[in-house]
């Protein structure tokens, strides 16, 4: 009788059961964007957490937050409500949840991401890089994974400039050939000119629409150009070669592939000079257009 | 639940007052966010009851519509995703996703079950003390056809109820007693013949050209006027003078002297017409 009262408690334990708020998580932190990044609406560095909350229940305790669903879909976040359009979209570590916020738990290091934008393109958007370096920090859900610099040419500068971001951030890279990978459950980063990476299913994602790969940049022409487009899916301006890309994404719910790429060797080089804290922070993709980094989705005609 | 004819106010106002005191009374439970309030308000109808001489019927309403009041607090309670103050954990429940049972969700459901113990106390209350005659009466001149079909079909339940009753206990004097299908079977008949004989009754005496009916015409009394001012007044209070109360994200609200003021207003509006008891008949 004792003994299947321990089996059971400890089967609830396990399953996270318990009384009270549970365990804080630490290093968590909050951004509310609208637009895609362009305007930061809150952005706190140490929010407020009480034991075990949830996405939902952390960005309540720290703004104010309309509902509805008995509490589980965002309405309105510091009095911008969505509707028309637009919703609030949220990203843990970078990584689009398959589940409400009110169902999904807090961990160690998360960096939580509300943007409220335009879902007439996509209403799905699997990855973005503007958490950076996240996931490769703290990994998402709870579960940090492997990091894998996979290059099309391992000696190349290019990929040797990815691989000291990493080494600057104190994280620790398997560096290889594509899909030369050993982990099943890994964080890879793709380096090197788009036409080369093509034998990577999720590669391909980036030839398609905004829909599939959650991308506002599309390659065309075998990888020549990169073609940049607007929030509604359309595209704003084409550029040809020297044209870089650090984008992410996923392919069938594995864990999120990046892409540091571009349509030549100069632009994969321009990608790895934007391959950095400061030039990915807050956006969901970014292009490279001669010494410009461009925010994506692209407004400037 | 049916009509009890007794010497009392309420019984003795019209039945349109008498049903838009208890509308007033329901209005005010949906209006009013308060615990305070609505707890004030589930005593209010007792109190009314019992000035009525129904107050056993509207008690037992109360105890009959607490498990369901229970039922609300626990499924809202493991529905609701809103609350910051976590006290239990049940960790991932599949499709009902993560189950953190909060004060504030617990808070939210005991009010909707105070909500929904007012509103089964006032339609206790409303079926004891409102004659249903009088209602299809002033409904009639509104919709000849429908306030008939109402009255038939308000004295259906009733009829089959006696019909079984009846029927039950003349099976029950034969040696081999019926099962209850039997008795079921024959009640069903007896309602399906009986519906034959009103619709020929209808058409014998002329219930296709049947013209609106003139305007019964009956003083006002002073407790048409009573409780005719206390519904205006029960509403007015819950509508312009709310006791605010927040459940979500986290109970913000007092128990200060404002809230008692309010209820206490709202008793007063309530309770002070039956202090009028002349004219009663007894």
């Amino acid at each position: 009788m004792i003994g299947a009262s321990v089996a059971v408690v400890a089967t609830l334990a396990l399953a996270g059961c318990g009384l009270g708020a549970g365990t804080k998580p630490e290093r968590v932190s909050l951004l509310v964007t609208q637009g895609f990044g362009a305007q930061t609406v809150l952005d706190k560095a140490a929010p407020k957490v009480v034991g075990a909350d949830t996405v939902m229940r952390m960005l309540e305790r720290n703004a104010k937050v309309g509902t509805r669903y008995s509490g589980g879909f965002v309405e309105s976040i510091g009095g911008l409500s969505g509707g028309g359009g637009s919703d609030w979209f949220y990203y843990v570590n970078g990584v689009q949840a398959g589940k409400g916020a009110a169902d999904t738990k807090l961990h160690s290091g998360d960096h939580v991401w509300w943007d409220r934008h335009d879902w007439a393109a996509t209403q799905t958007i699997p990855a973005v890089v503007g958490s950076f370096p996240e996931p490769f920090t703290d990994g998402y859900g709870g579960k940090r994974l492997p990091l894998v610099i996979e290059c099309t040419q391992t000696a190349a500068k290019s990929c040797r400039g990815v691989e000291d971001e990493f080494t600057g951030l104190k994280l620790v890279a398997s560096l290889g050939c594509l899909l030369c990978s050993q982990y099943n459950e890994s964080l890879p980063v793709l380096v090197g000119p788009y036409a080369t990476l093509t034998a990577a299913p999720a590669a391909l994602k980036l030839e398609g629409p905004v829909s599939s790969s959650g991308v506002y940049a599309r390659f065309e022409d075998g990888g020549r150009k990169l073609a940049l487009l607007d929030q509604r899916g359309r595209v704003v301006r084409t550029a040809g070669a020297g044209a870089g890309l650090v984008a992410a994404t996923r392919y069938r719910g594995q864990p999120p592939t990046w892409f540091v790429t571009g349509t030549n060797a100069a632009g994969v080089a321009a990608a790895v000079q934007a391959f950095n804290t400061q030039t990915l922070d807050g956006h969901f993709a970014v292009a490279v257009i001669g010494d410009a980094a461009i925010p994506l989705p692209d407004s400037e005609p | 639940m049916t009509y009890l004819l007794r010497a009392s106010p309420l019984h003795a106002a019209r039945a349109s007052v008498a049903a838009a005191y208890c509308a007033s009374l329901v209005t005010a439970a949906f209006l009013s966010p308060h615990p305070l309030v609505l707890g004030v308000l589930a005593l209010l109808i007792l109190c009314a009851g019992l000035m009525c001489g129904v107050g056993s019927r509207v008690a037992r309403s109360l105890w009959f519509s607490l498990p369901m009041g229970v039922a609300i607090v626990l499924v809202n309670a493991l529905v609701a995703r809103e609350g910051l103050t976590v006290l239990v954990r049940l960790g991932d429940g599949g499709p009902l996703g993560q189950l953190d049972i909060t004060l504030e969700s617990l808070a939210f459901g005991a009010k909707e079950a105070l909500v929904l113990i007012v509103i089964v106390a006032v339609a206790a209350l409303a079926s004891a003390v409102i004659d249903p005659d009088e209602v299809l009466r002033s409904l009639r001149r509104v919709s000849f056809r429908s306030a008939l079909t109402a009255t038939i079909a308000t004295r259906m339940m009733p009829l089959l109820a006696l019909d079984a009753r009846r029927i039950g206990d003349a099976q029950r004097c034969r040696p081999r007693p019926a099962g209850r299908l039997a008795v079921m079977r024959a009640i069903t008949a007896n309602a399906l013949d009986r519906s034959l004989d009103v619709a020929a009754t209808l058409e014998v005496r002329g219930y296709g050209s049947a013209r609106r009916p003139a305007r019964a015409v009956r003083a006002r009394s002073r407790h048409d006027l009573a409780f005719a001012v206390s519904a205006v007044a029960i509403v007015v209070l819950a509508a312009a003078w709310p006791a605010p109360f927040a459940y979500y994200p986290t109970i913000a609200g007092s128990f200060d002297a404002s809230a008692f003021a309010h209820a206490g207003a709202l008793g007063l509006a309530a309770l002070a017409p039956f202090a009028q008891r002349r004219g009663i008949s007894r």
